[in-house]
């Protein structure tokens, strides 16, 4: 009897696929069902950030920022006028740093539940996919009521924001807060216990710590592995050293650390790190003052560069700017988190069967804007 | 109301009894198709408005004009069938189109006729087979040989996986539920389905009906290994690898559209029933009276069957809309590490059970 | 308020502002906690105040290299290993205290070096940008390093000048250099040499030019589709 050789098979994963989380295409060598090579393809929703950059000015990048990570807008808002502040030297007032942080982890919460909710249908369970997304639907109407959009916000300003928090805001978070709290129980009976889910996701496509660096994985994919890391903690922006709040990372609860699972349960327990942040803030945020007080009359940072990270709901997002001292920036780039931690999916799924690769793929929780920018 | 009662009173059957067979397979056809059809508009509906409730959401409402003005969205199945029927027909330039077109309504087929045998009531049954409960088992499994041509003849790599999962799913799936139907025929010597059902009637530990499940923990345990495997059959979630949309896309059903698409639609709600059916025969009593005694005319008998085999449908419901989906290695470890053996000690047990206590 | 909380709110900031967080944290009153932490910012805020004022006018970071007799940067610590283990790689004149300058010969070794070698750890590439000076600076690319372990970042500046640039690949040191790189290759035409894998990434394989220089010029068509270079309509 002969060895019975297969050959093996090239399967398009994409652009058009249900679990693609956008417009991206794996080229997936299969031999059965293992699969033995993942090359993403990367590039469909290019729409040249870095250069339209280079030809607008700089409060004109802001809107475009929003649209990279079209999931985490305020973060990534957040991200670019941190940099422009720290590169103009500018200091914004109390009020809006408070405001910044509310939005910012409100956000996160809302990235969060996306990427858990998405995660659960990448395996199968629909039912979890529309309790998060009513859920988020609430903090959506929160960042309604503040600045008009319900996703792509273009709020934060450097130097303020752009409007100041509407009449009952504090309230309305409060009740939110009250509400969702109670929630995080809910999804973790329906699905992070979930003994199929477990079976799913444990032990699946691990990432060592010593590689997710390497390949400058970051945020709560990093944090799933075990390493201690989050840029709020290890250089605080804004106003991050004065709230309490703890970095939970993987322990490998039911699994091996660095699983998929963990990644999971490290954005659930984020969640509720992003609530007792914004419990505080919403408790010292100064009762008034103008949010427009720091905004500059011409924004032309001195000539320069820096780069500047902060904590997105993916990972480190970094802002390389260049800036030759005119109204628009001279390079600006952008450091990608969702970027970093796609190109590991080959390294981490290689060897594993195509469900698996569906599945960690969605534990990475890519945004298919922000990678290709 | 069974074919050959109606073969019997055709007066001509003497004289043409290839006519006479014909005609009579024909009257009990029909009203099937329709049952078939009805009763996958009721259960489509009920999925709907089931899964809403759990998802915290109303379903279909009746908002808009035309088909959907209705109360509660009722007409929304309706709808959806309609939309089905009137869609495009795709036929992929690449397919193979005679298989192409031949798979749907081979699936269709091997669910279509295992509802000959299933007893709706004392008297409602098309065909009581002296090998009920085997025929079923028989032709169900049929409906493989129509996906993998599905899958084959699509000539599109997602079918193909689709395929071939399924394959191997069902036919792993049959040996459990082979296993777990034959505890049940020791007990009751046939494998006629109006014997099994007749087997148990009266009670038992002097307050239970005497179903099969409640007669000994082994039939106990064989019912749920049933029902699991048989929503394995059905391709459902949890167990709905083949489909798995996450990943195949539509797995074997990519590449079709409109009314054959329906068809593959139709088949796994028919599966359903035929497995809800054939689990409430074996081990609910089919159309026996919760209450022995009473309620026992055919009218409730009919009842009694629709009920519980409803029941089971909505428990395949509530699966899919809590469960994630499992592996396709999983699905054949849980088969063949679990559910196999166990049939098999629970066989031997049923038979230890029967020489000892019986 | 006691006096008896005020004093221990008073020694928490203390050891607090010494970099002992724990004193604040251990606290066990809640209100006490709250009010020790708002002690603690404002004293933190103060103390910013005092020591940002005077230097905030001399940051032009460009012209960095007449830097003050301050504590050194990582950037000038890391600049004098560097030049000590590797000679004539860093360029002095254009280091500074944001950055280090060095040239793209022994830049493999370099980095090997740096993510090895226990005082450095570099074991985390953040960043890898290209920027176009313009014609008569050309190329550079920018690595900004970070260290996991010793929590330290630095940023490498490499200038690669000339019609081909071409620069000594890390993909092999950090595994992200790889879609870094690539980037980097499919936005300025720089070629890593010893990249396994170089080609472009976010674009399509057949464009043409470089599209983040600085003489980038689009092409008339791209498959047949006339590249539209009046914007009218949609600028």
């Amino acid at each position: 009897m002969g060895v019975v050789q297969g050959d093996q098979m090239v399967l398009n994963i994409g652009p058009q696929h249900p679990s693609t989380h956008g417009v991206l295409r794996l080229k997936v060598a299969t031999d059965g069902e293992i699969v033995s090579d993942i090359v993403p393809v990367i590039g469909y929703l290019h729409r040249c950030f870095e250069k339209h950059c280079e030809n607008s000015t700089y409060e004109q990048v802001i809107p475009f920022t929003d649209r990279c990570d079209y999931i985490a807008s305020m973060n990534n808002n957040f991200g670019y006028v941190v940099a422009m502040e720290d590169l103009m030297e500018i200091k914004v007032p109390e009020r809006v740093e408070y405001i910044r942080v509310i939005m910012a982890e409100l956000n996160r919460i809302a990235s969060h539940l996306l990427a858990l909710g998405v995660y659960g249908l990448d395996v199968g369970a629909f039912t979890p996919f529309l309790y998060m997304f009513r859920d988020r639907e609430r903090i959506l109407d929160i960042f309604e009521l503040t600045c008009g959009a319900r996703l792509l916000y273009n709020y934060m300003w450097v130097g303020g924001v752009s409007h100041d928090l509407p009449v009952g805001f504090v309230e309305t978070v409060y009740n939110f807060l009250d509400y969702f709290e109670p929630k995080v129980q809910e999804y973790n009976d329906i699905l992070t216990y979930n003994k199929i889910f477990i079976e799913r996701t444990a032990d699946v496509g691990v990432l060592l710590p010593e590689v997710a660096i390497s390949f400058g994985v970051s945020g709560p994919n990093l944090r799933g592995s075990g390493v201690k890391w989050d840029i709020r903690k290890e250089e605080p922006y804004s106003i991050y050293e004065r709230f309490d709040f703890d970095v939970p990372i993987g322990q490998g609860l039911v699994g091996t650390t660095g699983d998929c699972w963990d990644r999971f349960h490290v954005r659930m327990l984020e969640m509720i790190e992003s609530t007792k942040i914004i419990r505080q803030a919403l408790k010292d945020i100064p009762t008034n003052g103008d949010v427009h007080q720091a905004l500059p009359k011409k924004i032309r940072p001195p000539k320069g560069s820096i780069y500047r990270r902060t904590e997105s709901p993916r990972g480190d997002l970094g802002y390389y700017i260049i800036s030759d001292g005119s109204p628009q920036p001279y390079r600006l780039k952008m450091r990608s988190p969702a970027f970093t931690a796609l190109s590991v999916l080959n390294e981490i799924s290689r060897g594993w069967m195509l469900s698996d690769v569906i599945a960690v793929l969605g534990s990475l929780d890519i945004v298919l804007g922000e990678i290709d920018r | 109301m069974t074919v050959d009662q109606l073969i019997d009173w055709f007066p001509i059957s003497a004289t043409w009894p290839g006519l006479t067979f014909l005609l009579a397979v024909l009257i009990c056809a029909v009203p099937v198709f329709l049952f078939i059809a009805v009763y996958a508009l009721v259960v489509i509906y009920g999925e709907l408005k089931i899964s809403s409730f759990m998802q915290d959401k109303v379903g279909p409402m009746g908002q808009g004009v035309g088909l959907h003005a209705w109360r509660w969205g009722l007409l929304q199945p309706i709808a959806d069938a309609l939309k089905l029927i009137l869609k495009e027909d795709i036929i992929p330039a690449a397919a193979d189109k005679k298989l192409f077109i031949l798979a749907p309504f081979i699936v269709f087929i091997g669910a279509f006729i295992a509802f000959s045998a299933l007893p709706f009531s004392q008297t409602l049954i098309i065909a009581d087979m002296n090998i009920g409960v085997f025929y079923i088992l028989a032709v169900s499994s049929l409906g493989v040989i129509g996906l993998i041509m599905a899958g084959w003849s699509s000539n599109n790599k997602w079918s193909l996986y689709g395929a071939m999962r399924s394959a191997a799913q069902i036919i792993s799936y049959e040996i459990p539920v082979a296993l777990s139907i034959i505890a049940v025929i020791m007990l009751t010597s046939t494998m006629s389905m109006q014997g099994i059902i007749q087997y148990q009637s009266g009670l038992i530990w002097g307050f239970l009906p005497n179903w099969l499940i409640f007669n000994n923990p082994f039939t106990f345990v064989a019912f749920f290994i049933f029902f699991i495997s048989g929503i394995a059959e059905c391709n459902r979630t949890p167990f709905d690898i083949p489909e798995a949309e996450s990943e195949l896309v539509a797995g074997a059903f990519t590449e079709y559209s409109g009314m054959r698409y329906a068809f593959f639609f139709l088949s796994e709600y028919a599966n359903m029933f035929v497995v809800a059916g054939v689990a409430a025969t074996a081990f609910l009593g089919g159309w026996q009276s919760p209450i022995p005694g009473l309620f026992n005319s055919p009218a409730w008998g009919l009842w009694w069957f629709m009920s519980k085999t409803m029941f089971l449908i909505f428990v395949m419901i509530w699966f899919r809309w809590t469960f994630p989906r499992l592996r396709v290695d999983q699905l054949m470890s849980v088969c063949w590490k679990g559910f196999t053996p166990i049939a098999l000690v629970n066989i031997f047990g049923v038979g230890i059970w029967y020489l000892t206590l019986g | 308020m006691t006096d008896n909380q005020e004093q221990l709110i008073k020694e928490a900031v203390e050891k607090a502002l010494q970099g002992d967080m724990d004193a604040v944290n251990n606290i066990e009153d809640r209100v006490t906690r709250s009010k020790a932490k708002a002690a603690l910012v404002k004293a933190k805020r103060e103390a910013a105040k005092t020591s940002a004022e005077p230097s905030s006018k001399e940051k032009s970071e460009e012209s960095g290299s007449e830097s003050k007799p301050a504590p050194q940067s990582p950037n000038q610590q890391f600049a004098g290993i560097i030049a000590s283990r590797f000679p004539k790689t860093v360029d002095e004149e254009l280091s500074s205290e944001t950055h280090i300058q060095l040239q793209s010969e022994k830049w493999l070794d370099i980095a090997q070096y740096l993510r090895d070698d226990p005082a450095c750890l570099f074991d985390s590439l953040q960043c890898i940008t290209g920027v176009d000076l313009g014609e008569d600076v050309g190329l550079e690319v920018r690595y900004n390093l970070h260290s996991m372990t010793h929590r330290h970042v630095i940023e490498i500046r490499i200038a690669c000048a000339g019609k081909n640039p071409k620069i000594p690949s890390v993909e092999a040191v950090w595994r992200i250099g790889d879609w870094f790189e690539r980037e980097t290759y499919d936005m300025f035409g720089i070629e890593f040499q010893g990249h396994r894998d170089l080609r472009r990434i976010l674009l399509p394989d057949d464009w043409e030019g470089w599209p983040l220089r600085k003489d980038y010029e689009v092409q008339e068509t791209y498959h047949g589709i006339v590249v539209p270079k009046v914007k009218e309509g949609w600028e």
